[in-house]
């Protein structure tokens, strides 16, 4: 799992590289519970090479969930593989999180 | 050497035949009437039987087995002292005698005189091969193969010597003193060979003084009688083999002398010594020790009482601080000392690395804090990844401590550390054992809290499969009758696995339990689905890490309104086969899993969902581990592959849909270990009558 920082003015976009799980699952959420984070208007999370999601990742973003929305942070999701989305899909996370096909529309969120 | 040692055996009996072959001639050179009936031997037949004599003893010692027992230096003294002691009391005693005798009996002086030469000179003879052979011992003691090599040439030029007397008489001819002289350079050579007295306690030095003293005394004795008799006009024959005698004499000498001087000039570096044996010793000791140390307060007082004592530190203590609670040890010393020179250490930025002070009074810093002490080791106990404590060891005088001392000590806490790591890494073993055997309890105890038996009916089938990937799981179902008519299920899946995940199955079991109290139908208060599902949330996010969630599936089955109510909450869709449309689909219904808000919003996220069923129809039921099985090319089995194999088995009895579906898994997956927990439901509704 790698995870790619890109960060302009008021966007953090974290390209996600490989699988989700358990051990994995620890470093992002390292990522995301810097205070500097919070900092940002939005945060997008890329998941082209995103190939899997386990409930431990899935935990991750569940858990800063709340944080991000009573500090104002928009969380986006964008690029995400059908296998994938289909696992935010029957956990009804799709409903609470905003998940876009593309890029220009997560920018444009 | 080969043809020496078939000599060997032949050695003793020869020189005692050669003896009496020597008291013979010399007795009749001595008496002139035997010798006119008998003849007078000539002056090489003595001298031949002289020197046959010579050889054969000294080969006969040459082959005795080493006398030297390990380190047994004293006794191996004490031994040619005691025989070789006694024969120079016989010979003094003898000598007495002889002049006694020859003042009474003048007529027969001649004979008793040669009688007794003889007599010495065979014990004079002894007592060289033995003191050669004792100082060989000696020689040879942690010696070099290259020493070995020497002393055989030393014994060869010996051998050659001994031929000297045969061949050119009286006389020493010019031309042999070089070789002589070679021999008692030779002789000088090996004499310094005394690496053993290294090896001797100071007791011991002065014993083997006194010892070396007495040797060369009987010495002496030896050589003022061979020397008073040599002019004695009484003597009969020819004097015995003089290079010979006089080489090995010289080198038995000498070697005594040198390690009588050596022995003298190390008695007063003796102490040294015997503290560097103290320390080795003490070291062997600790080793053994500590390995039998059963804690780590065992291992840490041997480490401290060894280093005190061997260092001879006038005081100590060892700070443990850094293990937290563990009580530290302290050998007179106070705490303001102790805390003094820490301070001071802890100020240098000293205060856990090896460090070495032989100067207290004269180091700025230290010289402030006014210690009664000269001398200063800081040792810590670390390991690569770990610092267990720091020894410290003082002395009052100044150079207390030396190099050695230092890397002393630094075995000696290399071996502790080592003894400590062990220790803990046995009891984490068995703290591992300790885990597994728990973990294997509550595997029993999850087992029992899955229901065994089943509200059996006519009306409906039910099987179940459930394989936890671990000891423990965070999958769960459970049934419950409500009515004759109405039946409760639920499925679910605790994010995460193992122990954690258990815990919460268990808790869900509780709320799946105590919520269903709620449901009373005959009041006109069933419970809904969608409400059981908010409750649970409720009661979970008071006891739910906030990265944790549940999915779960929860349905009631009422057998008079043939028809089922359920909702999901974030859990697998259910997979549906209807008998009428011969259908095979999955229920599509929205739900969030529980634990992902946990506020009253979350009822909104839920939605009920009725159906009413047929006989015939199926309805399977699983958890996330069932779809998402890999294969070794880690494609998962997915939701399809399970939909395509119940439109094939549909019309199957649950049991067996049941094991088609673990057999096509197990094909699929082609025996990797299951990656999550599986569990499997398969309900098909049948067309009977209720048992009333």
């Amino acid at each position: 799992m790698k995870i790619a920082h890109h960060a302009t003015d008021d966007t953090l976009t974290l390209s996600l590289d490989g699988e989700l799980d358990a051990s994995s699952s620890v470093s992002l959420d390292t990522e995301l519970t810097k205070p500097e984070v919070l900092n940002y208007r939005k945060v997008m999370i890329d998941c082209q090479r995103l190939n899997y999601i386990s409930s431990a990742g899935l935990g991750v973003f569940i858990s800063h969930l709340q944080r991000f929305q009573d500090a104002g942070v928009k969380l986006v999701f964008f690029n995400m593989q059908d296998k994938v989305h289909n696992v935010f899909e029957i956990l009804g996370l799709d409903s609470l999180m905003t998940i876009v096909p593309t890029q220009q529309e997560a920018t444009a969120v | 050497m080969a043809f020496l040692r078939k000599l060997t055996p032949m050695a003793l009996p020869v020189a005692v035949l050669s003896w009496l072959g020597l008291l013979v001639c010399m007795l009749l050179r001595a008496s002139p009437s035997a010798a006119a009936q008998w003849g007078t031997p000539p002056d090489w037949l003595i001298l031949t039987v002289q020197a046959l004599f010579a050889a054969g003893l000294f080969l006969h010692e040459r082959s005795r087995p080493d006398r030297l027992r390990g380190t047994e230096f004293v006794a191996l003294m004490r031994q040619l002292l005691v025989w070789p002691g006694a024969l120079a009391a016989v010979c003094v005693v003898l000598h007495l005698a002889e002049r006694l005798l020859a003042s009474y009996v003048p007529a027969r002086s001649a004979v008793l005189l040669n009688a007794f030469y003889v007599i010495n000179l065979g014990l004079f003879v002894y007592f060289l091969a033995r003191t050669c052979y004792t100082w060989r011992s000696l020689v040879f003691f942690r010696a070099q193969p290259r020493t070995r090599q020497e002393w055989r040439w030393f014994e060869i030029l010996l051998g050659v010597a001994l031929m000297f007397r045969l061949l050119s008489g009286d006389s020493i001819p010019w031309v042999v003193l070089p070789v002589l002289l070679a021999l008692a350079g030779l002789g000088v050579y090996l004499s310094a060979h005394q690496q053993w007295i290294a090896y001797l306690n100071r007791r011991q030095k002065w014993e083997v003084v006194f010892l070396q003293l007495a040797i060369l005394g009987v010495m002496a004795v030896f050589v003022v009688y061979f020397l008073s008799l040599q002019r004695d006009p009484q003597l009969a024959g020819p004097l015995a083999q003089h290079a010979f005698l006089v080489l090995t004499s010289f080198f038995a000498g000498f070697y005594a002398v040198m390690g009588f001087l050596v022995t003298l000039f190390n008695l007063p570096t003796a102490g040294v010594f015997e503290q560097k044996r103290e320390e080795i010793l003490s070291m062997q000791r600790l080793s053994q020790l500590i390995q039998k140390g059963q804690s780590e307060k065992e291992v840490y007082s041997l480490l401290f009482d060894s280093a005190v004592q061997t260092m001879e530190a006038d005081a100590a203590w060892l700070d443990l601080g850094s293990e937290g609670s563990a009580p530290s040890l302290a050998f007179q010393v106070d705490t303001e000392t102790r805390e003094g020179i820490c301070r001071l250490l802890a100020d240098y930025n000293i205060g856990h690395i090896e460090y070495l002070n032989n100067d207290l009074p004269n180091s700025a810093g230290f010289r402030a804090l006014e210690l009664p002490y000269g001398s200063l080791i800081v040792m810590p106990l670390r390991s690569s990844k770990h610092h267990y404590g720091t020894l410290y060891l003082l002395k009052e005088t100044r150079q207390g401590f030396d190099r050695e001392n230092l890397s002393l000590l630094h075995i000696f806490t290399s071996q502790t550390v080592l003894s400590i790591e062990n220790l803990r890494l046995l009891e984490e073993s068995l703290q591992t054992e300790r885990v597994k055997e728990e973990l294997k309890i509550a595997s029993i105890v999850q087992e029992s809290l899955i229901p065994k038996t089943l509200p059996a009916d006519s009306w409906f089938e039910i099987r179940w499969h459930s394989l936890p990937a671990r000891e423990v799981g965070g999958d769960f179902y459970d049934f419950l009758q409500l009515s004759a008519s109405r039946i409760a299920i639920i499925i679910g899946d605790v994010s995460g696995k193992g122990t954690t995940a258990a815990f919460h199955v268990a808790q869900m079991k509780g709320i799946f339990h105590s919520l269903m109290l709620l449901d009373q139908p005959a009041k006109g208060q069933p419970l809904q689905p969608s409400k059981f599902m908010a409750m649970a949330n409720q009661a979970l996010s008071h006891c739910l890490e906030r990265s944790s969630f549940i999915t779960a599936s929860f349905y009631i089955v009422d057998y008079k309104e043939r028809g089922f109510a359920f909702a999901r909450a974030g859990h697998c869709h259910t997979l549906y086969y209807n008998a009428i449309t011969e259908e095979t689909f999955y229920f599509q219904t929205e739900g969030l899993g529980l634990g992902i808000i946990r506020d009253a919003s979350y009822e909104k996220r839920i939605k009920n969902m009725y159906y009413d069923y047929n006989p015939g129809d199926v309805m399977v039921m699983y958890t996330d581990g069932i779809v998402e099985a890999r294969n070794a090319q880690d494609e998962e089995y997915g939701e399809d592959r399970l939909r395509k194999l119940l439109e094939r088995s549909h019309y199957l009895e649950a049991e067996e849909i049941k094991q088609s579906i673990i057999r096509d898994l197990e094909q699929f997956s082609r025996g990797l270990p299951p990656f999550d927990d599986q569990t499997l439901l398969v309900i098909k509704f049948k067309n009977a009558q209720p048992v009333a």
